[in-house]
């Protein structure tokens, strides 16, 4: 398998329950609300996420890193 | 969701239409983009497209962009030396028979084709009549001899058409670089000093098997390359990227974070969509603004025929029909508690 790993790549982590129930409560959505992911997506492959779990996402802009957060679906 | 970072004065308000700001920011200053069109002659070995042209291939997400380039940056054991970078460039550039034979003489009566090779551009791809002789034997199962420094091939048939079929072949055959990669120069990055590879190609999946390539930094104007490599934040960030340097080339600037949210929106769904008929506008939820932007009797026809419900959420759909629109103060409700209203006592 080639390498995921890229300078436009920012870091993926997998989301515990807990803390997707925390992030739930915190911005007041469902799950459906957030931003997708691909089951398929080579990032997602990387961490072995299935359907239904979210990814978090450290990006960076510039000097600042605000977290980012995908719902992973089935395709 | 920026708040940990920003101060809460700098977040934008809650119903602030931040959609239709960032279009019209990007609107605006795209429309003096078509008259103001520069390009830096002779410096540019590959002239991509830029400007307008360039960033309506980017919001549409075209498969392909019409000019691919790739920066091919080289891992630091080699990329300070230009001897090393040249080398390694050969082994990229994108070499076909017909690039480097003189002329193909065909002789149908003994069903032999000749190749003269070109001695100068021979030497500058460091290759020998040799080497590519046994590339013919191997990759197109033909008899391939070097004779005076040409190639001569026996096709073991007087058939005209298979001789002719043959010879076209060799002319298309790949003798060295990969295929699709297109023809590469060398840079140096002024702030590092560190040489560069810029190519008119877009196989980055090939050019990222090469020893000594990095394949941490190097990329491709392709956006779809990223997605497949790299998934969709890589995607998106090679978005922004690329809007950014567009609008920065023509001198125009414009707040990053409409372009932020501009890709953000194109890659809310796992995938890369176009702003357009077949993305972002074409598949909103509700029937009217989908009606009112393009298509209007397919997307009127449909819904009829089928009971598509529009829950009148969006901003479009309720300027079609005259209601206030739910922006600003318009996206507040007033609501009574269902124990306050029994407090109300009726006026006697």
């Amino acid at each position: 398998m080639p390498s995921t790993d890229h300078i436009l790549v920012p870091e993926h982590e997998l989301m515990s329950d807990k803390e997707i129930k925390e992030l739930l409560k915190d911005l007041d959505i469902v799950p459906e609300n957030l931003p997708k992911i691909l089951e398929s997506d080579p990032q997602a492959v990387k961490l072995g996420a299935k359907p239904g779990n979210i990814i978090k996402i450290e990006r960076r802009d510039g000097k600042i890193s605000y977290p980012y957060y995908r719902i992973v679906i089935e395709g | 969701m920026v708040k940990t970072q920003h101060n809460a004065s700098h977040m934008v308000e809650y119903g602030e239409p931040v959609g239709i700001i960032a279009a019209q920011s990007v609107g605006e200053p795209g429309t003096q983009m078509i008259l103001r069109s520069f390009h830096l002659a002779g410096i540019e070995s590959t002239i991509s497209t830029s400007g307008l042209p360039r960033i309506i291939e980017l919001v549409d997400a075209k498969k392909k962009p019409s000019t691919p380039v790739t920066y091919i940056y080289l891992e630091s054991r080699i990329n300070k030396s230009f001897e090393k970078s040249e080398e390694l460039l050969k082994k990229i550039n994108e070499v076909r028979m017909s690039g480097i034979a003189k002329r193909v003489l065909e002789n149908f009566s003994k069903g032999m084709i000749k190749v003269v090779l070109d001695r100068q551009e021979l030497e500058v791809e460091g290759l020998t009549a040799k080497q590519i002789a046994s590339k013919i034997n191997k990759e197109l199962d033909l008899d391939a001899d070097v004779k005076e420094g040409n190639i001569i091939i026996s096709t073991h048939t007087k058939n005209l058409k298979e001789i002719r079929a043959a010879s076209i072949k060799i002319m298309k055959m790949l003798v060295s670089g990969i295929d699709g990669a297109g023809r590469g120069t060398i840079r140096r990055d002024e702030k590092t000093g560190e040489f560069y590879l810029v190519s008119g190609g877009s196989n980055i999946d090939g050019i990222m098997g090469i020893d000594g390539v990095d394949k941490k930094r190097t990329t491709t104007n392709d956006i779809f390359a990223i997605y497949r490599l790299f998934g969709i934040e890589g995607a998106r960030n090679a978005l922004v990227f690329e809007l950014k340097k567009t609008l920065k080339e023509q001198k125009i600037s414009v707040d990053e974070r409409h372009l932020d949210l501009i890709a953000d929106a194109m890659t809310s769904m796992g995938t890369i969509k176009g702003v357009g008929r077949h993305g972002l506008s074409g598949e909103k939820k509700s029937v009217f603004a989908r009606a009112a932007y393009e298509e209007t009797m397919k997307h009127l026809i449909h819904a009829a025929a089928f009971g598509e419900i529009d829950s009148m959420r969006g901003v479009t759909e309720n300027i079609l029909v005259g209601k206030q629109m739910p922006i600003g103060t318009g996206s507040v409700k007033l609501a009574i508690k269902k124990e306050d209203l029994a407090k109300i006592k009726p006026k006697q």
